[in-house]
């Protein structure tokens, strides 16, 4: 098969906005990783509730897109408050445990999510569809682009900002990156860490809810959605550099460009093309491509 | 004491004995082992399976067979080989069950026909699809009431052959069940349309989310039509991309099952139009008063149309409470030789299970997504059938499978 520049170029494109998805699931991840130093395995479950809830606010406005917007926006915070009653019911007492504890008490908590998400929504195939503006495909260089990717890749980089403008701009987004660098420190100044810590988790999990409401419109939101990404964002906050947000950054782009290109090229073996460039990466540079906090 | 009055004793308590005997063991109720996936994206089939069943031994239990009546426990198999095969060990080691049914997942399901032929405990798969099921690694001891994919591929191979189409691109979940569908098709659509010309293969991950760059991928290549060899989830996602990257408007596309209530209903008035897809059940199709009654009770009973699985599921029943009646005992040899070649009345006419190897002769019907005002999902029309005897391998080409 011949491959023009034009269909890389598109491809490119596809890869990029696939990259924010992963971006905005694996920056809270890495986010909760990098100041609470908690490896949450449930990260994965929140983003499939934030698919989940999207659905049903969606179909409550008649699957209109004012639904759709209103489940954009609503979604995440529902993640969030969810997210607010475990971490004070549960992680506010776990933190100073040892990280396989918490591996094994998040990967607990995986599972539990997993269950009530079956319970309440059932286990049918969901579907959301994005605004008619959205939908259908652009040209672009001779290849289709669909509307939805460019809207995603319009909303990376805004999320970018946003966590940019969070981190270095405000007095507690100060103070969580001061914690991720060394929490003792903080509490010492007399710094009521707990409510950092709070802080810094609901947002990571409003991260992986908003990642959950933007896939919704391109996905089956099923059960078992929750396994799919939590590996992925395992292995690019990794080859990011554990807790770093950039590093999640990086790794997205590595991770989505990889895939997409592997379709175009190997389409038979496109699988292997993100896994490989994970062990290029991890043998290059062990600690992930930016500096870990960990 | 008299001869006389000691046979009037004797006598009644021999009668009464054997009159007892049957009533005690009537009591005891045939045991079916469930094996399959209820976590999991696979469960929403599993679960329409299991509904479908349950509804079946209903109907059957109201009488009951050969005075018992059929009782049922289920087993998760997470969708994985070791748990299958360990759940289906307990199965019968420990709840003695007179023979197990099951599974959505190939893989379980040729791993669990192997532990049963071990074992002599008959085994009946009614949604996973693998050919080898019931051809390569068929034996006495496993049946198939489901179409496999063999059936599905020759369906779709004979209906695609009649169309224009000349570039094909093969694209799908890359575990059992895709690779099998995607050989089948393309083997049957080859024979029947020498033309035809395969010019690239994509193969993802089970479950993989997002689609979007291997079907612009596909795109760029520019294949006339594309043979997608997907199962659960999957069909849906497909679906979807090919709807928001516009594909379903410039290509072709044929998805096994794809036009089952499950998938449409899912992507409600989003999906697209045109698609090609095959099943052997649509709830409007065959559109007779034994469907429109299934259909009735199971809407009565569960809510949701009944799909491909809920088909499967309650053919089973019927199945397997009408070898018992034929057998005539609850033996597992017995059941086997009454199963062999038995017919059924179902829902979408007569089925009968195939002697030479216990598959059951499924009709395939293969039609194109179309928006009807009647619902507020897409529905399948312009439908072609293809008979069970038109879409089964033939019984020589099984032996030689088989290696007999």
């Amino acid at each position: 098969m011949e491959i023009g520049l034009a269909a890389l170029a598109s491809q490119l494109l596809v890869g990029l906005s696939r990259a924010m998805i992963l971006f905005i699931v694996c920056a809270g991840l890495s986010f909760v990783l990098g100041v609470l130093r908690v490896p949450n395995v449930a990260h994965g479950s929140l983003y499939m509730i934030g698919a989940f809830v999207a659905f049903s606010i969606f179909t409550l406005f008649g699957s209109s897109s004012t639904g759709f917007w209103l489940a954009l926006f609503l979604a995440p915070l529902v993640v969030a408050l969810v997210s607010l009653i475990a971490e004070r019911a549960l992680f506010c007492h776990l933190y100073e445990r040892e990280h396989l504890m918490l591996l094994l008490f998040t990967f607990a908590l995986m599972l539990i999510f997993g269950d009530l998400v079956k319970i309440i929504w059932g286990a049918d195939y969901r579907s959301v569809m994005a605004p008619p503006f959205l939908e259908g495909s652009l040209s672009i260089f001779g290849s289709s682009l669909p509307r939805y990717n460019l809207f995603l890749l319009i909303i990376g980089p805004v999320v970018a900002i946003g966590l940019w403008l969070f981190t270095n701009k405000t007095k507690i987004g100060k103070i969580a990156r001061a914690a991720a660098v060394d929490r003792e420190m903080v509490g010492a100044v007399g710094i009521n860490v707990s409510w950092v810590f709070a802080a810094a988790f609901v947002i990571g999990c409003y991260l992986a809810g908003l990642g959950g409401a933007l896939v919704a419109p391109t996905v089956s939101i099923t059960i078992g959605m929750d396994h799919t990404i939590i590996i992925e964002a395992f292995l690019i906050v990794t080859i990011g550099g554990l807790g770093n947000m950039w590093g999640a950054l990086v790794g997205s782009l590595i991770f989505g460009v990889t895939q997409s290109f592997g379709a175009l090229l190997w389409p038979q073996f496109a699988i292997v093309f993100p896994y490989a460039a994970v062990v290029i990466v991890l043998i290059w540079r062990p600690t992930g491509m930016l500096k870990s906090v960990w | 004491m008299r001869k006389g009055s000691l046979a009037a004793i004797v006598l009644p308590c021999f009668f009464s004995l054997l009159f007892f005997f049957p009533l005690t063991s009537a009591a005891k109720p045939i045991k079916v082992g469930v094996i399959d996936c209820y976590t999991g994206p696979a469960a929403m089939f599993c679960k329409e399976a299991l509904n479908g069943f349950k509804m079946g031994l209903d109907e059957i239990n109201k009488e009951g067979v050969l005075g018992r009546k059929i009782e049922f426990t289920t087993r998760d198999t997470k969708f994985k080989v070791d748990i299958g095969l360990s759940v289906a060990k307990e199965l019968v080691m420990r709840e003695d069950v007179d023979l197990l049914v099951g599974t959505i997942s190939s893989g379980v399901a040729l791993a669990v026909s192997d532990y049963c032929k071990g074992e002599k405990v008959p085994l009946i798969v009614w949604i996973s699809k693998s050919e080898r099921i019931t051809g390569e690694k068929g034996h006495r001891y496993v049946f198939s009431t489901g179409e496999n994919t063999a059936m599905a591929g020759k369906a779709g191979g004979v209906a695609l052959a009649k169309k224009p189409f000349i570039k094909y691109w093969i694209a799908g979940d890359d575990y059992e069940y895709g690779h099998a569908i995607a050989d089948a098709a393309w083997r049957n659509l080859k024979e029947r349309k020498p033309e035809v010309e395969k010019i690239g293969e994509t193969w993802w991950k089970v479950g993989e989310p997002d689609l979007v760059p291997y079907i612009t991928a596909i795109m760029g290549a520019k294949p006339d039509a594309v043979i997608f060899a997907t199962g659960g989830g999957s069909m849906v996602n497909v679906m979807k991309t090919a709807k928001v990257t516009g594909m379903s408007e410039k290509i072709a596309g044929w998805i096994h099952t794809a036009t089952d209530i499950a998938i449409l209903n899912a992507l409600g008035p989003g999906a697209p139009e045109g698609f090609m897809g095959t099943a052997d059940y649509y709830f409007y199709h065959p559109d007779t008063p034994a469907n429109k009654a299934f259909v009735k009770a199971f809407q009565t009973a569960y809510g949701p149309y009944p799909g491909f699985p809920a088909f499967h599921g309650y053919i089973t029943a019927h199945f397997i409470a009408k070898a018992f009646s034929k057998a005539g005992k609850v033996n597992k040899e017995k059941f086997i030789d009454a199963l062999e070649g038995l017919t059924i009345d179902s829902p979408a006419g007569e089925i009968k299970m195939r002697a030479c190897d216990h598959q059951a002769m499924l009709p395939i019907f293969m039609g194109v997504t179309t928006k009807v005002p009647d619902y507020d999902f897409l529905i399948c029309t312009d439908m072609i059938s293809v008979t069970g005897d038109d879409v089964l391998p033939t019984c020589e080409e099984i032996m030689e499978a088989r290696g007999k």
